[in-house]
């Protein structure tokens, strides 16, 4: 369950076998979860981000032939006798992933902005997928101009919804975080477009290369990056370091740094958690570069010019200072899916405090044996140590699955 | 606040603020307090910085420095901690612990006042009420409120307010806006004619014999009156 980058290194771990079919349910259009989302960080050398590592899985993924992959899925229900009975509905692609060339006449074309939305990589066709929400045709039919212009012929608006019952032996929740919305921080989101958050960066430069602002698409000369916004808050009750944030946000600024050398980068912080054995030296490097002020920022008021003060304490000079910025970028914590307390029930997981779900050592700790949770369902996890994670997980299964002497050709686990 | 070169680690009182009900213990010092501070940097005061020398038990240098006096307790610092500390809490927790004549002059004479003749400036109960009906008299004489009175100890009314001492010393236009609005809205409403204060120094300098005294004073009139509802102007 999930197809982010845990389900795609447990899929791929397991059909390793040879004898292992596995099927992947992903809720969305797209595979590769948050992580396909981000940017390379390489500047002259490789730092080390792993966001190369998902599109790789993702694109073996898609081309191993025991891998069946159900996108847009979602559980109706699930009975367990001698297998796990899974019927899932799944809803139309709409456009034929054969025969879509990513060319985007579909988004281009498109007269209402959020109807299609373009997917992250080319490896996982189509590449764009229709929102019935918002897309007029399920409205009432007034626009089929997408369907019309297509120049492979490969969208239709009238495909309907499917099922599909998978027999499974073992389940893997791979369901992944969801970020945490910091609109009720008090920095403005969502009312300042100047203000985003980590995840909205690392997509502006996979897409891009570069950062820009949002308000007028220019390149901003001076951007503040605000560490730990809904992590260690006890007001939310997310008492957790989200860890990937403070690498994540420090190799973006050197990227930006790197490409955009004029741009001053202001790096608010508490503490910098130095997870990974190469992040020391690398942290040494960019504090070169990147001014770091060991302080979080109070206040955020725009400025006339359309820019952001921001006003933060400074330690050295015993004194408040109001500084303007271009753009703000929030490092946003990692919080628990929405669907944990229900995985949890349906499965007999153990919830957390937290709201994460305990890893499961042998598959058979409750009354639904060979269910197994991966990835940053159980907590935040940077990419290596998500894949780690899902290898170790997709090991388990095997033990599992061969204790159990299962030795049916048909699918066995389910990711 | 100037840091000393040394500390004495014997001098430090680890214990001494444990009991208080706010978990400083799990401060991050992420500095969203000082950042978000209206005060900060005044003499260089830095609410982060407080709250680690509570955790350490720095208990002398606390009492000591001015910085506690210098907060307004405005608790936007507690508002926007994420580890939810009340740091105006602690604060007033701080001011407690001076002797009585350490506290700031005007406070400290303030209560004195206060609890010999029931309001901060010992203003006599005629001058107190000739202001009243002087001020109640030129609200009387603005077209559309002929006849005004402020009313004074009346029983059963609906609110009683209390007075912020100001308000009948250099402030008294301020009376006037929502006496007003009362009239307008058919509200019935009193004043008292003693102890009337409603800015309760006791609870701002940390002294609670005193606070609950002030408070005491207000639950009785309100008892006295019948009146259920209070209206406390700060």
């Amino acid at each position: 369950m999930g197809g982010g980058i845990a389900g795609l290194s447990s899929a791929l771990e397991l059909s390793k076998t040879g004898y292992i079919d596995v099927e992947i349910l992903e809720k969305s259009g797209f595979l590769g979860g948050h992580a396909i989302q981000f940017a390379c960080k390489a500047t002259d050398r490789c730092v080390s981000c792993g966001a190369c590592m998902v599109e790789e899985k993702l694109k073996q993924a898609v081309e191993n032939p025991n891998i069946h992959i159900y996108s847009r899925s979602r559980i109706q229900k699930i009975t367990k006798s001698e297998k796990f009975s899974i019927d899932i509905i799944i809803k139309p692609e709409y456009i034929d992933s054969k025969m879509c060339t990513g060319c985007g006449v579909c988004l281009d074309t498109c007269p209402f902005e959020g109807s299609v939305i373009r997917g992250f990589s080319k490896n996982n066709m189509p590449l764009h997928t229709i929102c019935e929400d918002s897309c007029l045709y399920f409205k009432d039919k007034s626009c089929a101009k997408c369907q019309e212009l297509c120049p492979e012929g490969a969208i239709n608006l009238d495909s309907l919804e499917s099922c599909h019952t998978s027999e499974v032996d073992a389940i893997i929740a791979a369901t992944g975080f969801q970020p945490y919305n910091p609109v009720s921080k008090p920095y403005g989101y969502g009312l300042f477009d100047n203000v985003i958050t980590n995840l909205e960066l690392e997509r502006t430069l996979r897409k891009n290369s570069t950062a820009a602002r949002p308000s007028d698409g220019k390149a901003p000369k001076n951007i503040a990056f605000i560490q730990c916004v809904g992590s260690r808050d006890v007001g939310l009750n997310h008492l957790w370091c989200s860890k990937v944030c403070c690498a994540s946000a420090l190799r973006m600024a050197n990227l930006i740094k790197m490409r955009q050398p004029d741009t001053k980068i202001t790096f608010f912080y508490i503490d910098v958690q130095t997870f990974g054995k190469n992040f020391q030296a690398f942290y040494d490097e960019i504090q070169k570069n990147i001014r770091q002020i060991r302080a979080i920022p109070g206040d955020i008021y725009p400025t006339k010019d359309d820019r952001l003060q921001l006003t933060y304490f400074d330690g050295a000079k015993s004194q408040s200072v109001d500084e303007t910025f271009d753009l703000v970028v929030l490092s946003i914590g990692l919080i628990p899916g929405q669907d944990n307390p229900d995985l949890a029930g349906l499965f007999n997981l153990e919830i957390l405090e937290t709201g994460f779900l305990a890893p499961v050592e042998n598959g058979t700790s409750g009354i639904c044996d060979g269910i197994f949770t991966a990835g940053t369902v159980q907590g935040p996890m940077s990419i290596p140590e998500t894949i780690a994670n899902a290898t170790d997980v997709s090991w388990k299964t095997i033990k599992y699955l061969s204790e159990k002497d299962i030795q049916e050709t048909q699918p066995d686990a389910q990711i | 606040m100037t840091s000393p070169d040394s500390i004495n680690l014997e001098h430090l009182n680890h214990d001494r603020f444990k009991s208080w009900s706010f978990s400083q213990n799990i401060c991050t010092t992420c500095g969203i307090c000082s950042s978000s501070c209206p005060v900060s940097g005044v003499e260089g005061f830095d609410p982060r910085k407080l709250v680690r020398m509570v955790r350490l038990g720095f208990q002398e240098q606390l009492v000591e420095t001015r910085w506690p006096w210098i907060c307004t307790m405005c608790g936007k610092c507690a508002y926007v901690c994420p580890m939810k500390i009340d740091i105006a809490n602690i604060v007033r927790g701080i001011r407690s612990l001076r002797d009585r004549d350490q506290v700031p002059g005007i406070l400290h004479k303030g209560i004195d006042a206060a609890l010999k003749t029931g309001n901060n400036l010992a203003l006599p109960k005629e001058d107190y009420l000739f202001i009243l009906e002087d001020v109640a008299e030129e609200i009387a004489a603005e077209p559309g409120f002929e006849g005004f009175k402020a009313p004074v100890d009346k029983e059963g009314a609906n609110i009683l307010t209390t007075i912020h001492n100001k308000l009948v010393n250099t402030h008294t236009e301020d009376l006037k806006h929502w006496w007003k609005i009362f009239h307008v809205a058919k509200e019935d409403w009193t004043l008292v004619s003693e102890n009337w204060e409603g800015t309760n120094w006791g609870y701002f300098t940390g002294d609670d014999t005193a606070m609950k005294t002030f408070i005491g004073r207000i639950v009785e009139h309100m008892e006295q009156l019948n009146i259920s509802s209070l209206m406390c102007p700060e």
